[in-house]
């Protein structure tokens, strides 16, 4: 089941929905019903201004959320059937870091990898190695509240890689950090697609989609509005760059979506 | 489930936790050091309060010159009447009665002759008289009180010599005032040491009295006794203070040890982003919780532990010393072999807190607003500590069935040393505390999978939106939390219906009222609030009042299944109505209410009448709010026995008797299971109006005082009667459409694992 050739996705979203009750507006869509592929050695990019559904749907493929409708699957298992293996087959990096203050970043990364059934040998073998590539060996020993930002990301970006999942989901990964971090890490995620990774990276700032992403989906309001490689996706809509594209296909859906919403 | 992973979990919050300085003080640090500290504090205030003295002041004594035993040397009372070094604190301020301008006008301070305004004017002259000279309190002796002290044994004789041939009532002792304030323990304290002094002294006078006259002493101090202590000599010391002080620190603690870590451990991961990254490993919620759950249980016991060893340690030197002090004090330190008894029973009771706490703690979206969770936590806990203090309490079934309270008296039972014949209380003991644990662990276990509790974000409230959102975003069925409220909104209501419109609450109170007014206040009034609040609820939030009353049709012969099981059952309800009669009994009080009731209840016109009021009516109300708009509700937890016994639970809450709530609450089980079943609201009215029919009609049965005078339903009919119930209620199991409707909503939960 898990083993596909390369080219068959490694993640398949198809009609992803969800709602949920909001106190002040009522029920809200918070995606509704999207689908994309991405497959192993391709980063994919979410790309949509705040409020669009990206974490919702990166939740959701990380089963943390379920689907109000739709499925997903992830290196062939279902996120709703088997959300367990599914958590197997990813890393997940969050804007938020997730890294414990009172831990250690060596601690942190020893607790996920346990947690993830990793025998002991192999786990230091491991961490040996995550910690030499991600230049991790200074704060080997340095507590989570006494980090950077940029030390707490690169933390979790080695907890996410721990247990070598075939994909890795960035959510808004580079939030917070200046230029110098955010640029190593761009080096890491291109480093991770030569592995042949699957990556799906979600963000609001065009210049790091354009520069990693091969293909990306721009979100906005729980839709896709269009899919495809940067280039197929300046073609056929005839915009300079990305910003401009971006910008276009937004406005266009807020004036498509206007007259909706004062009728509310 | 996996071990391996609860292990890992369990590791690191412990390690987190004895990382985190904050919570190693609250919970491990103070308490050490309190206990020390409290007690060196004590030794301070308690030399302080030795070496206070007292003054008292003496309005008109006059030395009796040997003829009486002295009251008073110089400025101290006469050393023969001090008992013991405390009473030489006590100086005196005598003053000659012409001082008082009251006494010039021939008045005396003795409350019966005077009227109020003159009564206050001698007060207040005392009062002065007493700030001035600096005294707590006061003793007046009527102007010649000594002198006719004095003559009065000659006196006495006198008229007993007439004794016979006149009418004259003996003479009277005159008598001094003892002038006092109690408002505050200082002045207390100098009542109390004078009004001993002065006990002390009349006994010397009539003793001294009764040997000038040859009279026997046993006229004045008949017998003495001679007092024995049986208790052994290790619990003589102290179990009976121990016994009721140990078991309330360690509750409290253990509450409190679980409280703060749970805060930190859940809705403190959630602040700092960190529960986010944990839910998308491997760990299952379920892994996640009971991690969590053993860290808090540890921090929970070994609070408790540490704070009952610290006050024991403390307790033990502080009594120790007293008693070198020669303080009289029967409390010495608490045994140890019952500590460690404790330490055992500490254990489910941690877990039970822990629980509870971690649910509470997963609700919170931040530690702020967890912090705020403690008081309502202490607030339901502290009843139920200081419930079995009563003296009258005693570890019995019925005690021991209520969560906390049995655990507080096997305790205290266990400190008392009378284990050894309550031991079979153990056991519902534990099964009551088990199964809280494992609600309170699902409970918790719930919350971790609730996508709008993991993820709440810190959203502006504010009533008149969220009433708008109620009503805006309306479903057709009501929601867990309106079912909730709908129950809590019903008590409230008519707790307050009852003072408003003076529902009778005595015996004499129901016998006073005319009939028409005895069924409006007691019957009609609560029916109506009952149903106009789950009437104005389901057309305010639902869409579709139909679907949230269950007004659908049955199926059919389903109401007559059901009235049929309503008879066949009730010589069970009777039965258990009986066992819980037994177990918690009836105060007199709500005894002769019930009585009384029944009684005005027979002035009624017709029978039919009475079935209206007493059957009838309920039938309708009660259903419609709690089998109709409340189950519905709490039905959409996707847990159909949950919701049962939940949906029972405030069945029974809206009675106010403890033997109806037990009722109540085995009724509404069946109630609730009828409508889960059925689908449908009639046949719990059918059942309800039934049972409640038949509680009316055979009350003044032969029948039914036979059962009450033997505490048992004959045999057969109790027998056949349940056979035949088991045989309805199979037929209802296998009816279908209660489990389609809970399978929906009950479906992704569970999947979520």
């Amino acid at each position: 089941m898990a083993q596909q050739g390369s080219s068959a996705p490694m993640i398949h979203v198809h009609q992803l929905r969800k709602e949920y009750a909001d106190f002040k507006r009522g029920e809200q869509i918070a995606l509704a019903g999207i689908s994309f592929d991405a497959t192993p050695g391709e980063v994919f990019g979410l790309l949509g201004p705040n409020g669009a559904g990206k974490t919702t749907a990166l939740r959701i493929l990380s089963t943390v959320l379920q689907p109000t409708s739709g499925t997903a699957t992830v290196n062939g298992y279902d996120i709703v059937k088997e959300p367990s293996q599914v958590r197997h087959q990813i890393g997940f990096v969050s804007a938020g870091t997730g890294v414990y203050d009172r831990m250690t970043a060596w601690e942190t990364v020893e607790y996920f990898g346990r947690l993830y059934g990793i025998d002991d040998e192999t786990l230091q073998h491991r961490m040996q190695k995550i910690f030499g590539q991600l230049q991790m060996d200074e704060i080997r020993d340095v507590l989570g509240v006494k980090m950077s930002t940029g030390m707490k990301q690169k933390v979790s970006i080695a907890r996410a890689m721990i247990h070598e999942p075939p994909v890795i989901i960035l959510d808004e990964a580079t939030a917070g950090l200046d230029v110098l971090v955010a640029r190593s890490l761009i080096e890491i995620i291109s480093r991770l697609r030569e592995q042949g990774k699957c990556i799906v990276f979600s963000s609001h700032i065009m210049r790091e989609v354009e520069r990693l992403c091969d293909r990306v989906a721009i979100m906005h309001r729980g839709h896709i509005l269009a899919t495809g490689t940067i280039a197929e996706l300046q073609q056929q809509y005839q915009a300079a760059d990305m910003e401009d594209l971006f910008y276009d296909l937004i406005s266009e859906a807020e004036e498509k979506l206007r007259p909706k919403t004062t009728s509310f | 489930m996996s071990l391996q992973n609860i292990k890992l979990i369990f590791r690191r919050e412990m390690r987190d936790q004895l990382r985190d300085r904050r919570t190693l003080f609250m919970i491990l640090v103070l308490p050490v050091l309190f206990y020390p500290l409290l007690g060196i504090s004590f030794f301070q205030i308690a030399q302080f309060l030795r070496e206070h003295p007292s003054k008292v002041l003496i309005i008109g004594y006059a030395s009796t010159e040997g003829s009486l035993p002295e009251l008073v040397s110089q400025d101290q009372f006469a050393q023969p009447l001090r008992e013991n070094a405390k009473m030489d604190k006590v100086q005196l301020k005598l003053v000659p009665l012409e001082k008082l301008a009251f006494v010039r006008d021939g008045l005396w301070p003795d409350s019966g002759e005077l009227n109020s305004e003159q009564a206050a004017i001698v007060h207040m002259q005392i009062r002065l008289l007493m700030r001035r000279y600096h005294c707590e309190a006061a003793i007046f002796f009527p102007p010649d009180f000594f002198k006719e002290l004095g003559e009065y044994p000659n006196r006495f004789r006198d008229h007993a010599r007439l004794a016979g041939q006149t009418e004259q009532a003996p003479p009277e002792v005159p008598r001094p005032v003892l002038l006092y304030d109690n408002s505050s323990d200082k002045k207390a304290l100098a009542h109390a040491r004078v009004d001993r002094i002065l006990r002390k002294w009349s006994s010397e006078v009539g003793q001294k009295s009764l040997r000038e006259s040859n009279l026997s002493q046993l006229a004045a101090q008949p017998i003495e006794f001679n007092q024995f202590d049986l208790a052994k000599e290790e619990d003589r010391i102290n179990t009976s203070l121990w016994s009721k002080i140990l078991p309330f620190v360690l509750l409290i603690w253990a509450v409190t040890g679980a409280f703060y870590p749970a805060i930190d451990l859940c809705a403190g991961e959630k602040e700092r982003g960190t529960l986010e990254t944990l839910l998308t490993s491997p760990a299952r919620r379920v892994e996640i919780v009971l991690g969590k759950l053993f860290t808090i249980m540890i921090f929970s016991f070994v609070t408790a532990i540490l704070n009952l060893v610290a006050m024991a340690i403390t307790g033990g030197i502080v009594m120790t010393q007293l008693k070198e002090l020669a303080v009289k004090a029967d409390v010495g330190p608490p045994p140890f072999t019952s500590i460690f008894y404790l330490a055992i029973i500490l254990i489910p009771v941690s877990a039970l807190f822990s629980s509870v706490c971690l649910g509470l703690a997963a609700f919170a979206r931040s530690t702020k607003e967890g912090q705020y969770y403690l008081m309502p936590v202490i607030l339901v806990t502290l009843p139920l500590i200081l419930l079995p203090m009563a003296p009258s309490a005693e570890l019995d079934l019925g005690f021991s069935l209520i969560p906390v309270s049995g655990i507080v008296l096997l305790m205290r039972s266990v400190m008392e040393g009378t284990i050894g014949q309550l031991w079979p209380y153990v056991f519902p003991v534990a099964a009551t505390t088990l199964l809280c644990c494992y609600f309170g662990i699902r409970w918790a276990v719930d919350q971790f999978r609730r996508e709008e509790v993991l993820f709440r974000e810190g959203e502006r409230w504010d009533l008149g939106g969220w009433l708008k959102h109620l009503y805006r975003d309306r479903q057709p069925t009501p929601s867990f939390a309106l079912a909730i409220l709908c129950g809590v909104l019903i008590l409230i209501v008519k707790f307050f219906l009852t003072s408003s419109i003076d529902v009778p609450t005595s015996a004499a109170a129901i016998k006073a009222l005319p009939f028409s007014s005895f069924i409006l206040r007691t019957i009609l009034a609560p029916m109506a609030v009952i149903l106009a609040i789950s009437l104005a609820m389901t057309f305010l939030f639902t869409k579709s009042p139909s679907r949230s009353l269950q007004l659908g049709l049955p199926k059919r012969l389903s109401l007559p299944a059901a009235c049929l099981l309503a008879v066949a059952l009730y010589p069970l309800a009777t039965a258990l109505q009986l066992l819980v009669a037994k177990m918690y009994a009836l105060p007199p009080a709500a005894h002769s209410l019930l009585e009384a009731f029944q009684e005005k209840l027979g002035e009624v016109g017709a029978p039919w009448m009475a079935i209206v009021f007493i059957a009838l009516l309920p039938a309708l109300c009660e259903e419609f709010a709690y089998r109709g708009f409340i189950l519905s509700g709490l039905r959409r937890s996707g847990h159909r026995w949950r919701a049962i016994v939940l949906s029972s639970l405030l069945f029974a809450l809206a009675h106010s008797i403890i033997q109806q709530q037990a009722n109540a609450f085995f009724l509404g089980l069946i109630l609730g299971y009828l409508a889960v079943q059925a689908g449908s609201i009639w046949p719990c009215i059918a059942y309800h109006f039934m049972h409640n029919a038949t509680a009316y009609l055979t009350s003044d049965l032969p029948l039914t005082k036979q059962i009450l005078e033997n505490n048992v339903y004959t045999g057969s009919v109790l027998f056949g009667g349940t056979l035949l119930a088991i045989a309805i209620l199979y037929w209802f199991h296998s009816l279908r459409c209660g489990r389609e409707a809970g399978g929906a909503a009950g479906a992704s939960p569970d999947a979520l694992t």
